[in-house]
């Protein structure tokens, strides 16, 4: 009798899972270049606000303005590594509390740079509807003292979960249909010291 | 016998005179003649006053009743042709219909004048308000540009602040088309996406549709992406 009863569930849960990816139809190649690209630009926004957040050059209040417009970028939840020649373990930290470590670093002086923001895995859809895929980004990291000397560099490579999901939201009587991108964990992959 | 030598005296005076006889009738009927074109040109006959009198009447309680198709120049060209019969000894009468067809033309064309103007300053009003509601369009991609490429913060933000006026209020939604397909990126509001230009130091949208209030304020943008 309880097989009977799993079975029926399983084959009801299979099939409501079914009709709701059925009712989505796949995304057109244009259409889905557009979501590439937009989950891929959210990245690159992230590259300016983290290098804007470190820079020393920032004033205050726009740095914390900027940390508010990062922190937005990502799932609630999610959690970036911290790497250091120093040290082997890789710490995680909420993302609010990171972006607000990199803006209080003890240096004079910091550059940081991304390049080589790319898919290493692209975006997939998943049976919820939702779009996940993984982005890889390299981070140079730069810090100098207070005579101007380079103390402490690094590269860091790292991956960064991300999801797409369309929403709807009513604007002025009208429904839009929007793509929601939100970052995942950005996990550390390997640290070196160029 | 006598009276026939009595003629024959008279023609002979009159054969003597006849030059100047000629002459005395000729200035006669000259001064004749003088006084009767005076009739027609200044002094009218007692038929052709009334007349005049008459149509004078007519002419003018037509213009006081809007009985007439005349213009307004035409109404007072009329009057002024009355004007010149004295009508003053005789007829009281027509001296204040004058009077009175004159206040009223020109309380017409005062306010003839006054629409006239209304009507220009409502005009120049109207093509005021066309052309502010076509500069914003360029106003605003302007200030992006001056937003992205701004040498510093301060400047930036200066840019901002007077961008912010072209909308209704900070948190006018601004919503950017990805695809020609109605797909969008999540909402945003004026003041974040000014200031995402700011920090981005890159403009990749340019606008699609704008949406304006009676005041002529942004209460809704719609960018594409280039």
């Amino acid at each position: 009798m309880k097989k009977l009863v799993f079975a029926i569930a399983f084959a009801f849960f299979a099939l409501s899972g079914y009709q709701m990816f059925a009712q989505e139809p796949e995304l057109s190649p244009e259409r889905k270049q557009a979501i590439d690209s937009l989950a891929l630009e959210k990245v690159r926004d992230l590259s300016k606000y983290v290098k804007l957040i470190g820079s020393k050059n920032t004033p205050w209040s726009e740095a914390n303005r900027v940390i508010d417009r990062a922190e937005e970028l990502f799932a609630p939840d999610a959690e970036i590594g911290v790497s250091s020649l120093a040290k082997t373990k890789i710490e995680y930290y909420r993302v609010r509390q990171y972006l607000e470590r990199l803006m209080r670093l003890n240096y004079d002086r910091v550059e940081i740079d991304w390049y080589k923001i790319q898919y290493v895995s692209d975006l997939q859809r998943q049976p919820d509807g939702t779009y996940v895929g993984v982005i890889t980004i390299f981070q140079t990291f730069k810090g100098y003292d207070a005579e101007g000397r380079l103390v402490y560099q690094d590269t860091t490579k790292k991956d960064i979960t991300v999801y797409v999901k369309r929403k709807e939201t009513q604007i002025g009587g009208r429904l839009i249909g929007f793509w929601d991108v939100l970052l995942g964990d950005m996990r550390v992959k390997e640290t070196t010291h160029k | 016998m006598q009276v026939i030598n009595y003629s024959k005296q008279i023609r002979k005076i009159m054969i003597k005179h006849l030059k100047s006889i000629i002459i005395i009738a000729m200035v006669a009927l000259v001064s004749i003649c003088g006084t009767t074109s005076c009739k027609s040109s200044g002094k009218l006959s007692k038929k052709e006053y009334k007349a005049k009198v008459e149509q004078a009447k007519r002419d003018l309680n037509a213009i006081l009743n809007n009985e007439t198709e005349w213009t307004l120049e035409e109404q007072q060209a009329r009057v002024n042709e009355i004007k010149k019969v004295d009508f003053s000894k005789k007829n009281p009468e027509i001296m204040e219909l004058i009077d009175r067809t004159e206040a009223k033309i020109a309380k017409e064309m005062a306010e003839r004048d006054r629409l006239a103007e209304e009507q220009r300053l409502a005009e120049e009003q109207r093509l005021r308000e066309l052309e502010e509601q076509n500069k914003p369009k360029t106003e605003l991609t302007d200030y992006f540009n001056m937003i992205a490429n701004a040498k510093d913060v301060t400047t930036a933000n200066k840019h901002i602040k007077d961008a912010l006026q072209l909308f209704e209020s900070p948190d006018v939604v601004v919503l950017i088309l990805i695809t020609n397909y109605g797909d969008y990126d999540k909402p945003t509001t004026a003041v974040n996406y000014l200031n995402y230009i700011k920090d981005q130091k890159k403009v990749n949208v340019k606008v699609n549709d704008i949406k304006y209030n009676s005041e002529n304020k942004i209460t809704e943008l719609e960018l594409i992406k280039k």
